[in-house]
Order: structure tokens, then C-alpha cells, then sequence
């Protein structure tokens, strides 16, 4: 079942970047993928700070964070948490 | 500069294939208005429709000897020196034409003669004897040559459209061939986007007998010279201006006027400085401008202008203009298009026509030879990086990528590109260099084919077909050499100097000539350490230097800003698509064409029906032009001109028959 932050996201990536959810895999990177290209990432943490009231800074853009919908999944939960300031 | 077509065909009728060149040739009159011809022997035809620039009175063609008998497109620039050269070899000439030099050097030099040639040009030579037909075009592809096998016969011409009254012909998309264009924007080798069209790769001859093809052969890769390497940088500068300089000073032989377009960048600027050292008349300018301020770079054209003290003509081009006239261009390219900036080029040669120009130099292809492309600096800061992982200059590197773009002002959006670029450490230095990012970005349009297509995207594949077309010394090369190889093998040749060059001259009678494409230059220049041409991030830094003191200080030292027009916002300019883009992308027209998917294209123009904001990314921008230049060559009727050629420009008319 998938978390609320996971719709989220994908409603936010199918829409903005025309995909359907089988388009692409949600365990690797969407730039590899060619969903999005660096414009694209810019407007994924834009989004994020705006719906999750996060703060994302320069030390965040990180593959680990930023490589997968499940990788972006888990930092926004990290940030919500405050594991990562 | 003109149009040419040929015929080769076993199963040769008289009367059939003379009215058929004549069809073809009527297509392409736009190269030609001045005057056109036909050739006609057993299994073969040539035409030719002209563009009268060097020997205006005689010159024309095809033009025959005892044992030759030519159709050429282009110019040889050094035809005064051959000239001088097979005359002193006992040659005799009848013309001042540079077409006469080409027959007369293949007499003497056979297929070497291609080597001697400074120029831009295709043609096809027919052995009258041999009964064989010998084609070839320049180094760079500058002037373009297709053929197409149908049934049993090979057709040849300047442009895809000449095709078209081809009786029982129809182009047909090959869609593995429109996929590739669509990740390179271009087709790799001679493939075409359409099925059984070749484009003649530049640099090669080919011969044909009445068989077919018989044989295939590259007679220029570039580096293949050995020059000596200047002592320094100071005589490696030295060497540049006086090799630019010898280069702008053949290409200004013309028996009619000759303008310079005007960027607002530096390569333009360069040129039309020459040219004002070379020619003391007043020199006539031409530039585009935008009333989007975004595109517009006006203000760096009147400082070069002020120094020249040029006749200047400025042509203004808004939303409306681009939207209007994209589907004209699309018919000049027949390819699909990726962005609209073909379309002020497109515009502005009516207007160099109209003034009562034919021939214009431009500051063309020193992006590539003396590396000017954010894809040179792109590959150097990942070579850097993955050299040094950990240091702490990365982020100032970054930073240099990119200083034009605004939205990368906010210093989180460096941690972005970072990322972004982390994702070709592992590929940047393959045989693809740069070409793995341009893939990268644009495999994206991979999603909006129909699914029934079944479009793969096999990057092992793509760099397996990438590596048959390397010559032999790419690996002797640094990995700046080699972008500047695909650099020049796709998006120069089949993009730049075709539809976005010859096409959007051509359609109005309109001659571009490029001082940087000269091979002399190209040779030298390729060989000099690299950071002549970068130094640090500083792209074509000899060039810079060269002319520090010959062109406006805010020129020299500004920014690269790509030449770009509207894309996404002229489509949308009030507020919903337009009238026309809406029909090529109607649901009926989607299903009737099958090559796109018709939710997601109708997701796409949904979004922006709602709001088309400020910022666009590349990627929207480049798949609303792919979308609609790929719907429009499917939705056009074939290029059959009902008028024929006027009768009173025939010049030539020869029946060569036994």
C-alpha cells in the first residue's frame, strides 16, 4: 500500500512531467530514466517544500535523497522527522 | 548555390523521365529562380535549377565536355587557384565558372580532386564514356545530397521534396530511424527519418554504374592532417586570424553583393570584422531581434554595428510570426524540428532577398570547431570531478555551467545540477562523449510514442551504432576532440547547417557561407593543445583573445547565450493552442497517423491550456515542436508543384542519346 507521500509525489511527477506510473520504475533514478531532465528537479523540491513544509537545502540534493520516487519518499519522511535538519 | 537531381534508371524511357526531372526540379526551384537545365543520355537524367552568383552569363548547367557532363550545387572557393593550377597543366577553359574547374580537375586528378576543393558543395558527374555517375559532397555536409531507391531506379537531389513526384512514390517514416532523430536530432550515418532515403555522408564520394552502387569512399575525416603545431599561443593566435581572415576573403568572391548576418555574438562579430578589413564598402548587416526581451540580444548587434558603421537591416519577430510560419519551415526541412529558431533564419533570408542579396557569411559552426558548446564544458568539469571526487571547487564549477540561466541563481539549485550530473560519471567518457547527455535528456519523447510502435530505447545499441561510424584515430583523441567529432557528425551536419542553414537560406534564394568551416582553420585548430580553445571554463578562449581588440569589450566577454527563439509560448501566445496546432494534434489526426499517444499529448496541451508560466524547461519546448513537425509531415500532401518551370528560363537542353 502505498504512503500518502508516495501519491503524492507520483501525482505530482504524472502530471507535471506527462507520465503514466507504469511509465517508469519508482526504485531508480528518474533523470536515468529520462523522465525528468535538471529543470525537473528543480520543480520536484519546489513542490516538496510547498506540500510537505519542508526545507530543502543545497546539502539535500543528493542521489540518496533525490535518485528514486522511494528514495524521495523516504527523505521527505526523514525531514518531516527531523532526522535530517 | 542551386538545386540539382538525377536519375538512374536500367528501364530508361525517354519521355517519362524527362518530364519527371523536370517535376522534380520544380520542387527545389526555390534554390534556383535564375535558370534551370536537363541532361538526358540512356539510363540517366541530371537537372539542375540555378542560383546565378559567380559567372552570371555563361556558367550554366548541367554543363557538358567531350567526356563529362556535370550537375554541381555549391562553390568551390579556390577556383581561382585551380584554375591557374590545370591551365599551367594545359587545361583550356571556356567559362570563368567554378563548375568548369570541378570537370577539368576530376580530368586531371580523378576522385583526388575532391581533396583540392575549398568550398561547400554536391554533385553528380556523369562519365559519358564510362557510363558511370560519380557523386560527392563537401568535407562538412554543408550542402545537402539524398538518394532514394524505388524500384530498380536511384534518384538523387538536393532536397527529400524532389522526391515527391516520384509516380508511385510516397515517403514513409521509418520510426526506429525517427526515434534515433529524435535523440540525437539527427540520424546517425547516411540514414534519413524516412525509408529508403539516404543522405550522403559529408566528406565521401560514391560511384554508381548503371547497376547501382559500385563504390563507397571517405575522402576527409576530420584530423587527418599532421600540420605543425604553432610555437605558442601568441603564434597560435596569429595563425587563427590569418587563416579566418584568408577564409572570409575567398568566401567574399562573388559577382554579387554579399551581407553578413549578425548575432550579437562573437563569432558573427568577428566576421563582419574581416570583412570590413577585407572590403572597404560599406558592408550591409541583417540580425534578428525578439520582442520577447528573453531571446532578444539587440543590444550587443548596434554596438558591432556602431563599429562597423554597417547599412543595417532588423528584422523584429514576435510569437505570432513564429507560429505562422513554423509549418513553412517544416515544409523546407521535410525532418522533424525540435525547436523554432529555424523560423527568424527562415524570415530573415526573405528580407536579405528582398534588399537584393543572394549571398550572406555567417559566424556559423565556431561552436564546434573552436569549442564553444556548454557540451565542451559539461564533459571537462565531469572529467574533473571524477578525478577529484571530493573537491571542494565543485560547486564553484557548477556555477560557471550555467551563469545564464536564471532559475540556478537560488545556490540549493547547484546541489541539484550536481545530482544531475553525478548520473553520467559512469558514461561521459564513452564514444558518445557528449551525446550520452543530449540522449539523456531528450529520451524523454520516447513517451509520447503510440505504444503500438513499440520505439525502443537500447543505449547499448545507440553506442554499438555510434562506434561503426569512428574513424580510425578516435581513440588517439581527448575526449574534447572527440565531442567536437559528434559535435560536427550530428547536430552541426544534420541540424544546424541543414534545417536550421542551407534549408532556411535556400527557401528564399538565399547563399550562406561560413569562414569557420573552412578546412584549413578546422585542421590547424583541432590539433592545438586544448586550452587554447578552453581555458579553464572559458569556451573558444583563442578566439576571444585573437580578436580582444578588434570587437566591442561587452561582445568579447559576455556570456554564450544560445541562439534560441520562442518555443512552447508562440504556440500558446493566446492562451489556448492555436488553430492549426490544435488540428495536427486532434484526436482524429493522432489516431489517423498512429505515431503518437493520444492521452499523453492531450495531457501535455491540457496543462498549459491551463496556465503557461513564465519559465519553460527544454524539454516542453522541444516536445511541443517535435509534436507538431512530426503531425505536420504526415498531414501534408506530397510536394507536386502544379506550375511547371517557366519555359523562358530553360538554358539548357541536351539529348545525349547514341
Amino acid at each position: 500500500m502505498a504512503s500518502d507521500i508516495q501519491e503524492a509525489l507520483l501525482d505530482f511527477v504524472c502530471n507535471s512531467f506527462f507520465v503514466q506510473r507504469d511509465d517508469f520504475d519508482h526504485s531508480d533514478s528518474l533523470i536515468d530514466q529520462g523522465v525528468i531532465d535538471s529543470f525537473g528537479l528543480v520543480e520536484i523540491a519546489a513542490f516538496m517544500e510547498k506540500k510537505f513544509g519542508i526545507k530543502v537545502t543545497e546539502n539535500d540534493m543528493i542521489r540518496e535523497y533525490f535518485g528514486s520516487i522511494h528514495k524521495m519518499e523516504r527523505f521527505i519522511e526523514l525531514k518531516m522527522s527531523g532526522e535530517i535538519k | 548555390m542551386c538545386g540539382i537531381a538525377g536519375i538512374l534508371n536500367k528501364a530508361f524511357s525517354a519521355s517519362t523521365d524527362t518530364r519527371l526531372i523536370e517535376r522534380m526540379l520544380a520542387t527545389i526551384e526555390h534554390r534556383g529562380p535564375d535558370g534551370w537545365g536537363t541532361y538526358s543520355s540512356d539510363g540517366i537524367h541530371l537537372g539542375h535549377v540555378r542560383l546565378s552568383i559567380v559567372d552570371l552569363s555563361g556558367g550554366h548547367q548541367p554543363m557538358m565536355t567531350d567526356k563529362y557532363v556535370i550537375s554541381f550545387n555549391g562553390e568551390v572557393y579556390n577556383h581561382i587557384e585551380l584554375r591557374a593550377e590545370l591551365e599551367s597543366l594545359g587545361a583550356t577553359f571556356h567559362t570563368t565558372c567554378d563548375t568548369e574547374v570541378i570537370i577539368k580537375a576530376y580530368e586531371q586528378w580523378g576522385m583526388d580532386a575532391v581533396k583540392k576543393f575549398n568550398g561547400q558543395f554536391a554533385f553528380l558527374l556523369w562519365d559519358r564514356q564510362e557510363k558511370r555517375l560519380i557523386i560527392a559532397r563537401d568535407r562538412y555536409a554543408i550542402r545537402p545530397l539524398y538518394v532514394l531507391n524505388h524500384q530498380g531506379a536511384i534518384y538523387f537531389a538536393s532536397e527529400i521534396k524532389a522526391f515527391d513526384p516520384i509516380p508511385g512514390y510516397r515517403r514513409e517514416l521509418d520510426m526506429d530511424n525517427l526515434f534515433e532523430h529524435a535523440l540525437f536530432w539527427n540520424t546517425l550515418a547516411d540514414k534519413t527519418v524516412y525509408k529508403n532515403i539516404r543522405s550522403v555522408p559529408g566528406g565521401t564520394y560514391e560511384i554508381y554504374s548503371t547497376d547501382g552502387l559500385s563504390v563507397q569512399e571517405r575522402y576527409y575525416s576530420l584530423g587527418e592532417s599532421t600540420p605543425d603545431l604553432p610555437a605558442n599561443f601568441n603564434a597560435a593566435c596569429a595563425e587563427l586570424r590569418e587563416t579566418l581572415k584568408d577564409a572570409t576573403r575567398l568566401r567574399l568572391r562573388s559577382d554579387v553583393p554579399v551581407g553578413a548576418y549578425l548575432s550579437g555574438g562573437i563569432d558573427s562579430s568577428v566576421i563582419t570584422h574581416l570583412v570590413s578589413q577585407i572590403n572597404r564598402e560599406r558592408l550591409q548587416t541583417f540580425s534578428v531581434a525578439f520582442e520577447d526581451d528573453d531571446f532578444d540580444e539587440s543590444s550587443y548587434q548596434q554596438d558591432m554595428i556602431r563599429q562597423l558603421s554597417s547599412e543595417h537591416y532588423e528584422l523584429k519577430i514576435s510569437y505570432k510570426m513564429v507560429e505562422e510560419n513554423f509549418y513553412n519551415v517544416i515544409h523546407h526541412t521535410d525532418r522533424p524540428l525540435f525547436r523554432t529558431a529555424p523560423v527568424p533564419l527562415y524570415l530573415l533570408s526573405d528580407a536579405v532577398r528582398k534588399a537584393g542579396f543572394k549571398v550572406v557569411l555567417t559566424g556559423e559552426a565556431s561552436d564546434e570547431v573552436l569549442w564553444g558548446y556548454d557540451s565542451y564544458k559539461e564533459l571537462k568539469l565531469l572529467q574533473f570531478w571524477a578525478k577529484h571526487p571530493e573537491s571542494k571547487l565543485r560547486p564553484q564549477l557548477i556555477k560557471r555551467l550555467y551563469p545564464h540561466l536564471k532559475h540556478f541563481n537560488d545556490p540549493r539549485q547547484f546541489g541539484l545540477m550536481r545530482m544531475y550530473y553525478e548520473g553520467f560519471l559512469d558514461s561521459y567518457d564513452n564514444e558518445m562523449a557528449s551525446l550520452n547527455i543530449r540522449v539523456s535528456n531528450n529520451s524523454i519523447l520516447k513517451n509520447y510514442f503510440n505504444r503500438d510502435r513499440k520505439v525502443v530505447l537500447d543505449k547499448e545499441k545507440l553506442l554499438a551504432d555510434v562506434k561503426e561510424t569512428l574513424p580510425k584515430d578516435y581513440y588517439d583523441w581527448s575526449l574534447l576532440q572527440r565531442n567536437q567529432y559528434m559535435e560536427m557528425r550530428t547536430l552541426l551536419s544534420g541540424y544546424l547547417l541543414s534545417s536550421q542553414g542551407d534549408r532556411m537560406s535556400m527557401a528564399h534564394s538565399v547563399e550562406g557561407r561560413y569562414p569557420f568551416l573552412d578546412h584549413r582553420l578546422i585542421e590547424q585548430s583541432f590539433h592545438y593543445p586544448a586550452a587554447y580553445k578552453m581555458h579553464v571554463l572559458s569556451q573558444k578562449h583563442i578566439l576571444r583573445e585573437t580578436f580582444r581588440k578588434d570587437i566591442p569589450a561587452s561582445i568579447i566577454d559576455r556570456p554564450k547565450l544560445p541562439y534560441m527563439a520562442p518555443d512552447l509560448k508562440s504556440f500558446f501566445a493566446g492562451g489556448t493552442l492555436s488553430e492549426r496546432a490544435s488540428d495536427l494534434l486532434s484526436e482524429k489526426k493522432l489516431k489517423d497517423y498512429g505515431v503518437f499517444d493520444s492521452t499523453m499529448v492531450n495531457r501535455f496541451i491540457s496543462k498549459y491550456e491551463r496556465n503557461v508560466p513564465e519559465k519553460l524547461g527544454y524539454r516542453d519546448n522541444m516536445l511541443i515542436c517535435f509534436l507538431l513537425s512530426t503531425q505536420y509531415l504526415l498531414d501534408a500532401p506530397p510536394t507536386i508543384k502544379v506550375s511547371p518551370l517557366s519555359p523562358e528560363l530553360r538554358t539548357v537542353t541536351i539529348a545525349d542519346h547514341v
